[in-house]
């Protein structure tokens, strides 16, 4: 009835409907959790994207190898000696011909941009815009100083036989060499290695 | 007149017991403890070495707890054309849902001697099943028992009408735990994500009651303006 | 901010809605229990369907691979489990919801003049609402679903002549096939909440065009003093902290059943689901989902194929036509007569009767019920315009008396 009764009614009502109001928030924040988690990739996306073990064996000198792996080609290259010894020759001609940028793990930041100089592994989609590039080891197939590599036919990037993109081309970076691992001589598992699993 | 009929009534009342061919058995109720994850793991193996080569659990593919004791997609029974006795053996992924766990616990406990049959037995729960012996070799096998005299009101478990002729690799109170593990496995392979919707379920209960209490004293002094009018 | 909300506020009637609808909008001081059933119903509304467009991103609406679907959204979608029970729960307390709210309207005769409209386009909602939940069930392919629909569709064939044509027409296929599943997918994904929706808010704009009835059956436009009705209350704030106190009791209820029962002993989600659709076994009993069982019952009640279904269709016709039904110079059960109260009390009965018996197995005592409870059921409306125009009735006050 008296006014000091409303400005106490004012000053209690305030303060409850803020409570109300923040725990009421939290409610709505913690609903919203289910609705996002459900997003995230199921059980079964992540058997599917799980690392996979494959077998080289057969992989013959000079070959290729394309296995798809989380919805990308991943390439097993087997180098010859000949193959590796063109690559320090084209350093000068590439972008990033110490492999300064962050497309590998550290045990394939070298000339070979792998673990065993033979076996390239890497990820054949180009840097520019996502093309798969084609395997073109022969010489001179591209133009006459073309030592071997290979071609993305969108828009004409190039990389040597490490993937180590050409200067002068669309595509910004080498190609990505993805974590991995030989469990046996025959065998490497591709999206694991001794610091954990992923791309 | 109407007496008469009141008798005969009364006589013909027992009749209806004999009504049907089959006898009509109450469902045992099975001792599972859904949080007891060693019996359920326990229940996943068992399955894994005795059922899996007949029967698939195809919805469980991706769980990590029946993979790990063993019941893994690549060996289950998938895609299998032809079966001896016809029918295909069903997929017993949501079979706790479909039919209850006292019903798969007491049909497990149900199996007899019957000549009659392609495969030499018969089930109780479920008449002319398909399914052959698998469970007498731990059982043992079982023979209908003699008629006993039917109480009007009494319902009859598996343990009144058969009776253990011979018994198997297990006691019975092993079979009991070994079936109660297995049942309890296939109510976790039914609704796996259950003991967290339970625990959520507390969680979001909680909160809600704290909610009520402001939401409560807030209603109360807005209406103050109501009620002093 | 200021500045900002006064270009937002120029340019859009946000301020004239918050008080022309809230604020500024005025409603019977008297509401009560029975009062809270229509914010409920809205709650659930959104909650099935943000719920719903959830599941639609991992359901596969094909038959091979529809009922696998709803298995890989409850074990390896992350809280799917939650999410589709949130679905199931919530289409069943739709329904809880639903009833109660149109009960309320039926005690208190708010389906009388001038509120005849609103009564339609509720009963309107109420029908999609049936056609929604339906073809919903129909989805997760399993034995119930796929048996519901072929009987309910099979309900075409009763019409003489053209009846089987239409009955092809609306499955798509010979019998109910996975063609008939994925255009009840379209129907209960896009169609029908569209047209809920719409409803609905008709539904809501009918209802602030004449203002809301109350308990007392009472005109609170009828005493007004500087323009608001002086047994009146502003919706804002009274009654959305009103409603915010229910909506938490609500989702006590709601959450009680959906983390601890949400299969609510088969009711809401009934065992022969758990089992893929097979069309060369028919389970042992079909039965509709219990919100439609008071229909299934009256259905299966009359012997004739034709005559049950054009009584089903009766029943619920009866409830659109009940504004004109009702000859009482009274709106509330209140200040109704005697009769009037035992017309209601037996129509419940009869109602709550006819539910249990639609789920139950046939049997010669059943059916004997059913056909008892039907006659009842019908009597309630069609005696109506009798009881209702010569009944004594109490003397209805001038004000609220809350």
């Amino acid at each position: 009835m008296t006014t000091k009764d409303e400005v106490i009614d004012k000053e209690r009502r305030c303060f409850i409907r803020r409570a109300t109001a923040a725990v009421g928030g939290v409610g709505i924040v913690a609903a919203s959790v289910p609705f996002i988690s459900y997003w995230m990739p199921s059980a079964d996306t992540e058997a599917a994207s799980a690392p996979i073990k494959i077998d080289i064996s057969t992989v013959q000198a000079g070959q290729q190898l394309t296995v798809p792996w989380r919805g990308q080609p991943i390439w097993f290259i087997r180098r010859t000696p000949e193959m590796l010894d063109t690559l320090p020759l084209l350093n000068s001609t590439l972008r990033d011909p110490n492999s300064d940028e962050p497309q590998q793990p550290s045990y394939a930041r070298n000339i070979h941009r792998s673990i065993k100089p033979e076996m390239l592994v890497a990820i054949g989609i180009c840097t520019h815009l996502g093309c798969v590039p084609t395997y073109r080891p022969d010489k001179g197939s591209i133009s006459p100083a073309w030592l071997g590599g290979f071609y993305c036919p969108c828009h004409g990037s190039m990389y040597d036989l490490a993937g180590r993109v050409y200067s002068g081309v669309p595509a910004p970076l080498n190609l990505r060499i993805p974590r991995h691992m030989y469990v046996s001589e025959t065998e490497i598992m591709i999206g694991q290695d001794s610091e954990g699993e992923g791309e | 007149m109407k007496r008469y009929l009141l008798i005969l009534l009364f006589l013909l009342l027992p009749c209806a017991v004999f009504a049907e061919e089959e006898v009509k058995i109450a469902l045992t109720p099975a001792p599972i403890d859904a949080s007891d994850i060693a019996s359920i793991k326990r229940g996943a193996q068992f399955f894994a070495a005795n059922c899996m080569s007949c029967h698939t659990l195809v919805y469980m593919r991706y769980n990590k707890l029946a993979q790990e004791a063993g019941v893994t997609y690549e060996k289950m029974p998938v895609n299998i054309k032809s079966w001896p006795y016809g029918v295909s053996p069903p997929d017993l992924s949501l079979e706790a849902d479909a039919k209850g766990v006292d019903w798969i616990y007491t049909y497990l406990h149900s199996f007899y001697q019957d000549a009659s049959r392609p495969s030499g037995v018969n089930n109780l729960v479920f008449p002319n099943t398909a399914m052959p012996g698998i469970i007498t070799t731990f059982q043992g096998t079982q023979v209908k028992a003699e008629k006993l005299p039917t109480a009007l009101f009494h319902k009859q478990q598996w343990f009144d009408l058969v009776v253990l002729e011979k018994q198997g690799t297990m006691t019975p109170d092993k079979f009991d735990q070994t079936v109660t593990d297995v049942v309890n496995f296939l109510a976790y392979a039914a609704h796996p994500y259950e003991s967290s919707q339970k625990s959520l379920g507390w969680w979001v209960l909680g909160f809600l009651v704290i909610l009520f209490v402001l939401a409560f004293y807030l209603k109360k002094e807005y209406w103050k303006d109501v009620k002093r009018k | 901010m200021q500045r900002l909300l006064a270009w937002f506020y120029a340019r859009y009637p946000w301020q004239e809605f918050m008080n022309n609808h809230l604020s500024g909008y005025y409603a019977p001081r008297n509401f009560n229990f029975w009062y809270y059933f229509g914010s409920f119903s809205l709650l659930v509304l959104v909650s099935q369907i943000f719920t719903g467009i959830w599941l639609t991103m991992e359901y596969i609406p094909v038959s091979d691979g529809a009922f696998a679907s709803v298995q890989h959204i409850m074990r390896d979608v992350r809280f799917g489990w939650l999410i589709r029970f949130m679905h199931t729960t919530g289409a069943s307390a739709f329904f809880v919801v639903v009833y109660l709210h149109m009960y309320r309207g039926l005690i208190y005769g708010s389906y009388q003049k001038p509120r005849e409209l609103l009564w339609l386009v509720g009963m309107l909602i109420y029908l999609v609402l049936l056609l929604e939940a339906f073809t919903g069930y129909v989805l997760p392919w399993g034995q119930m679903s796929f048996w519901a629909a072929e009987v309910i569709t099979s309900f075409a064939s009763a019409i003489p002549y053209i009846g089987k044509g239409i009955m092809v027409w609306l499955r798509g296929d010979y019998s109910v096939s996975g063609v008939t599943l994925h255009r009840f997918f379209a129907l209960h994904v896009i169609f029908f909440p569209l047209l809920i929706v719409g409803i609905v808010f008709v539904h809501l704009v009918s209802l602030h065009k004449v203002g809301s009835n109350n308990p007392d059956g009472i005109e609170i436009k009828d005493h007004k003093k500087d323009g608001i009705p002086v047994d009146g209350i502003p919706f804002h704030p009274y009654y959305t902290v009103k409603d915010i106190l229910g909506i938490v009791v609500f989702l006590f209820v709601f959450c009680t059943i959906l983390f601890f029962a949400p299969k609510f002993g088969g009711l809401f989600l009934e065992p022969e689901n758990y089992i893929p659709a097979n069309p060369l076994q028919t389970p042992e009993h079909i039965t509709p989902a219990w919100y439609m069982t008071p229909f299934y019952a009256i259905l299966r009640a009359i012997p004739n194929k034709l005559l049950g279904v054009i009584a089903m269709a009766a029943a619920i016709a009866m409830m659109f036509i009940l504004p004109w039904l009702d000859r009482s110079k009274v709106r509330s059960i209140r200040y109704k007569g005697t009769r009037s109260k035992i017309a209601i009390t037996a129509f419940t009965i009869c109602f709550i009767g006819l539910g249990y018996l639609g789920h139950e197995p046939v049997s010669p005592l059943y059916t004997f019920l059913a056909r008892l409870f039907t006659a009842g059921y019908f009597a309630f409306f069609i005696f109506m315009p009798f009881y209702t125009a010569t009944e004594k009735t109490h003397p209805v006050p001038e004000r609220l008396t809350e």
